[in-house]
């Protein structure tokens, strides 16, 4: 349930930071080889990562795991899978600090990612890993520091509208927006049909902050953005007026009543549940919607009517037409043996990518994997993330989690109607100088 | 129970009782000594415990306030009372005030509402009748259930057209939906309606225990005497149900001061980011310890700690000193 | 007279009907207080996507296997046994080291006294949350970690300051002729604490042992500190898991939900004629 799954993170967190600061051991691997001695010896690779609900995500790790130990066998895995927050959150963190990290382990790049070369807890894997990075594209470069790769992607998509494509029709809409007027045309269109235009989980925080994200890659110049992730400058004015812009948004009334209670995911009722149920026309969430609401569904299938378009564009913006996005990769620690970064480059390589594609849990990074996307709806994502001409890292990741959730709180405000546009920049101002 | 009889013994064999039943006994030192063994030996198990494992604990998350911590290692980075009055300080920050002034709102409206309510029930329902006990068991339920299951319960039920909008449209209310759990202005009451469900039927038990212990025989001499139902109420029971009251309003008052079950449960973290229903303990958790400032999380802490203390020793001071005072002052009259 | 006369005839008749407006308030009250705990324990009856679809339906056509499924996958029994160790050990330790201490309290004369019983009354007053993490850390040095003592005994030590309110007036009540004749009939002050004093204080006892009962049942957040191996994990932390692995499973959180509660209501269902008692002689004084 929602709020279970939430307080047992906070209350893991607990658990977490205990653990650490009494010194508990999360396992240890083999000492550090160089290549030469590559499979030479036996070694044990402790493997975090995110899947921790029975599924197709988890039976893949797990046969990945299998495989590269039936292909290298003096290299055994130890997996332990973690809920997504918890992990990125306290554990990760936490054994980081402890000094007894994981070997290979869950990474959403940017800000968090700087953090942790800063400290100098990740291995430099940029000679071991040209090629796979070749094979990318830019979106590894979110999981760069400083020109060096720190770790690499599995998994990359940006974020757009899910919507029902019944609904749409039955509204009169023939094909989805593409510039913001034309969303609020069709927002209108929507509510005059007694349908629920868009559904926001509003109650999580981060899920209403998306808008405000979107808005502010499209005001912001590429520039601002850097400036304000790297040196927590955010004077510029397209900050306040991506503000604005939520606001006006905000005022179409596009969203469902009490999406301030209404969580992102978990149960029936989070705004994923009513988009696959049919309560809602449209969500603005990240490639993993699909998977979300096909739980939410009585026959536990992903809903037929799906289809999606990404973030429109908007007029007088200085970013241009900039997508928002984030994916998943794993880092090697630098107490790690040289096989972990053996294992990564294996899970980067075309034929898993192609395997991962089909489990449908997401869109692999690598190019030419996507051909084994077996759902529609992800295959638009994918050409779509391919094809965007810059993307940029969910803001509260870039920018780390002291300001984001400054932000995010902040963002909220502006949604619950008590906030102001220059109260989100002065939340950032006042995070930031802690 | 059995108090009478030892008194009717004791009636016979009064006049027979020695006067100093100890004078071949062990001296008054060494009964002063032996009394001291007793007093440690007995208290002395419940002493340990709870001073290591409750009161140490608490004398470190005091220290533990004095800084900057993100909860590895030891902390090093000592701040003083910043996280108290500093700039950054919970004193400085609305959403802490916000959540000190909800915690007022629920001090008070438990006191005002559950208290009169338990008690205008256990007075009408203090009669003997079948399925007394079922009915007893049954408004207790509450109390049992463990509080994040209350939250989940009532969430599934306030949810926007759920159970209780439907109820409610269906005979014809459907006018006064508003957002039970994310209107930022009406959030706040439904907390409280919630505790009230909650926690009414322990008052309600508790008053019927004491009721229970009123003797019938004053409240028929009053309808002898041609007091009215009201009047015998007033005048007779209510006084006497005095200490119950006020214990139950103690235990109340500390625990709408610490509540943070329901209220984390029930509401979503954007409404509690907001001010709008989060508590001093909330707010403890989501911004102290979510965000790894463990200084500033036992700072907020300590201070719930000083408001409890507070509010007991005002307490004890108006309200509990009448139990004191008003047996003294009789006492006094009668002399006179 | 008319007083004498009333008296017997009530107690003639101990179970009479109660007027019509009894019953209908009765109801009205039970009513309330009971639905939404039976809305939860009837959701268990349903799948998912029926309570998504309408959430305020009655289960139709009754599902058993959302029960059923819940059984079976989770570790349902396993964390059910050691609810149940750590909840009847911590309230025997609690009830022991609560009425010893209590019946000083109550019935000795010493300086300091009062200060004592402060003491121990300031232990309400602090959030348990925020002690915990020291409260970890001291448990680790003294290698109480992941086990059930690691648990029970802090858990003792948290309910003491309540069980202390409850027994001392209570002890405190009875009157001195009591221990009297039992100094003259050869026992002194501990003999009476045990032969005459503990058993006349079964209700309260009890009354005490059942608040300690549910506080332990209930706890989540010290077990899931101490109790790392899944083995130990108790019923709370059981609903977590499994709320935290199917997420999405709506139907099965409710269902695991009344599961878990049901145990702590037996225990009161039987024990409920001890607590009013208990109660009843905890306010006398």
């Amino acid at each position: 349930m929602r709020i279970k799954r939430r307080s047992g993170a906070v209350l893991a967190l607990v658990a977490t930071t205990v653990l650490v600061a009494s010194g508990c051991s999360s396992g240890n691997s083999g000492t550090g080889t160089n290549t030469s001695d590559l499979y030479k010896n036996p070694v044990t690779i402790n493997w975090w990562h995110n899947a921790n609900q029975a599924g197709p995500l988890q039976t893949f790790w797990q046969k990945v795991a299998d495989d590269f130990h039936a292909l290298h066998p003096t290299v055994t895995i130890k997996i332990s899978a973690i809920e997504t927050n918890d992990l990125q959150r306290n554990r990760i963190p936490a054994a980081l600090l402890s000094g007894n990290p994981p070997d290979l382990f869950q990474s959403w790049g940017g800000g968090e990612i700087a953090d942790q070369v800063k400290a100098g807890y990740l291995k430099d894997i940029t000679a071991d890993t040209k090629n796979e990075v070749a094979s990318m594209g830019p979106a590894a470069n979110i999981w760069a520091v400083g020109g060096k790769q720190y770790a690499l992607p599995f998994d990359f998509g940006i974020e757009g509208f899910w919507y029902n494509k019944d609904l749409f029709t039955k509204a009169g809409i023939s094909s989805p927006p593409t510039t913001l007027d034309e969303l609020n045309q069709d927002v209108t269109k929507l509510k005059q049909n007694n349908i629920t235009p868009i559904s926001v989980g509003a109650g999580d925080k981060w899920p209403a902050a998306h808008y405000w994200y979107n808005f502010a890659v499209h005001d912001c110049s590429a520039a601002a953005i850097t400036n304000a992730a790297t040196k927590q400058d955010f004077n510029d004015s397209c900050f306040v007026k991506a503000g604005d812009d939520t606001k006006t948004f905000i005022a179409t009334k596009p969203f469902q009543n009490d999406f301030l209670a209404t969580p992102g995911q978990q149960g029936a009722n989070s705004s994923a549940g009513l988009l696959a149920n049919g309560k809602a026309a449209m969500e603005l969430m990240g490639a993993w919607d699909g998977g979300t609401m096909q739980t939410l569904t009585p026959d536990q299938k992903e809903p037929s009517f799906l289809s999606w378009f990404p973030f429109p564009s908007t007029s007088g913006g200085a970013g241009g037409n900039v997508q928002m996005g984030g994916g998943d990769g794993f880092a090697c620690s630098n107490k790690a043996p040289a096989e972990c970064v053996e294992l990564l480059k294996y899970i980067d390589s075309p034929d898993v990518e192609k395997a991962f594609a089909a489990t449908g849990a997401g869109i692999p990074v690598v190019k030419g994997a996507e051909a084994g996307l077996s759902d529609p709806v992800l295959q638009t994502i994918a050409k779509a993330t391919q094809s965007a001409q810059s993307v940029d890292l969910w803001l509260d990741t870039q920018f780390g989690s002291t300001a984001g959730t400054a932000m995010n709180d902040a963002i909220v405000a502006i949604f619950a109607g008590s906030g102001s546009s220059q109260g989100v920049v002065d939340a950032l101002k006042k995070a930031t100088s802690r | 129970m059995t108090a009478t009889e030892p008194s009717v013994s004791l009636a016979g064999r009064a006049p027979a009782r020695p006067a100093r039943p100890r004078l071949a006994g062990p001296s008054r030192a060494a009964r002063t000594r032996r009394k001291w063994y007793e007093i440690i030996g007995l208290t002395a198990p419940a002493l340990i415990v709870f001073t290591v494992f409750v009161l140490a604990p608490m004398a470190f998350a005091v220290y533990y306030s004095l800084y900057k911590w993100s909860g590895y290692g030891w902390p090093t980075d000592f701040r003083g009372l910043d996280n108290y009055i500093g700039t950054y300080g919970a004193f400085r920050d609305k959403i802490f005030l916000d959540g000190l002034r909800n915690n007022a709102i629920i001090l008070v409206g438990s006191l005002l509402v559950q208290g009169p309510l338990a008690l205008g029930i256990a007075l009408l329902l203090n009669r003997r009748f079948r399925g007394r006990s079922v009915f007893r068991l049954l408004t207790f339920v509450p109390y049992v259930i463990a509080p994040v299951t209350v939250g989940i319960m009532w969430q599934l039920i306030l949810v926007r057209d759920g159970t209780l909008d439907t109820l409610m449209s269906r005979v014809g209310l459907g006018g006064l939906i508003t957002g039970w759990l994310a209107n930022t202005h009406v959030v706040i009451w439904t907390m409280l309606f919630i505790l009230t469900w909650q926690y009414t039927g322990f008052a309600l038990i508790l008053f019927l225990a004491g009721l229970a212990n009123i003797p019938h025989e004053l409240m028929e001499a009053a309808a002898i005497d041609g007091a009215s139902w009201w009047q015998t109420q007033r005048r007779i029971t209510i006084p006497m149900l005095g200490s119950t009251i006020r214990i139950w309003m103690f235990l109340s008052m500390i625990g709408s001061l610490q509540v943070f079950d329901v209220i984390w449960v029930a509401s979503t973290p954007a409404v509690r980011s907001l001010g709008a229903s989060n508590s001093m303990a909330t707010y403890m958790v989501d911004h102290g310890f979510t965000e790894r400032e463990w200084g500033y999380g036992n700072a907020v802490a300590v201070i719930l700690f000083f408001i409890s203390f507070i509010a007991a020793v005002i307490f004890q001071r108006f309200v509990l000193s009448r139990d004191i005072e008003a047996p003294a002052k009789a006492r006094r009259r009668v002399k006179n | 007279m008319a007083a004498t006369v009333a008296l017997p005839r009530a107690n003639r008749k101990p179970t009479k009907w109660g007027s019509p407006l009894t019953y209908v308030l009765a109801l009205a009250i039970a009513g309330v207080s009971i639905a939404p705990v039976a809305y939860v324990i009837l959701s268990g009856f349903r799948t998912t996507g029926q309570i998504a679809a309408d959430p305020a339906a009655l289960p139709r056509p009754w599902v058993l296997s959302t029960y059923a499924r819940v059984i079976q996958q989770s570790k349902f029994w396993h964390q059910l046994l050691n609810s149940t160790i750590i909840a009847v050990v911590m309230t025997l330790g609690v009830v022991a080291l609560g009425v010893c201490a209590s019946f000083v309290l109550a019935r000795y004369q010493f300086r300091g006294r009062e200060v004592l019983y402060t003491y121990f009354t300031i232990g309400l007053l602090f959030p348990a949350a925020a002690g915990i993490l020291p409260l970890y850390l001291l448990l680790k040095d003294l290698n109480l970690a992941n086990t059930y003592a690691g648990v029970i005994i802090p858990e003792v030590a948290f309910q003491l300051p309540i069980t202390v309110v409850i027994l001392r007036p209570f002890l405190a009540a009875f009157p001195s002729e009591l221990e009297d004749a039992a100094q003259i009939d050869g026992a002194d002050r501990l003999g009476f604490f045990w032969r005459i004093l503990l058993p006349l204080s079964r209700p309260a006892l009890v009354t005490v042992g059942v608040l300690a009962f549910v506080a332990s049942w209930n706890s989540f957040l010290l077990p899931l500190l101490v109790l790392q191996d899944d083995s130990l994990h108790t019923l709370p932390l059981g609903v977590q898991n499994f709320s935290a692995q199917y997420s999405q499973d709506t139907a099965g959180i409710l269902a695991f939900t009344s599961l878990a509660m049901m145990p702590a209501l037996l225990f009161f269902t039987l024990a409920e004629r001890q607590i009013v008692g208990g109660i009843q002689g905890a306010v006398k004084g």
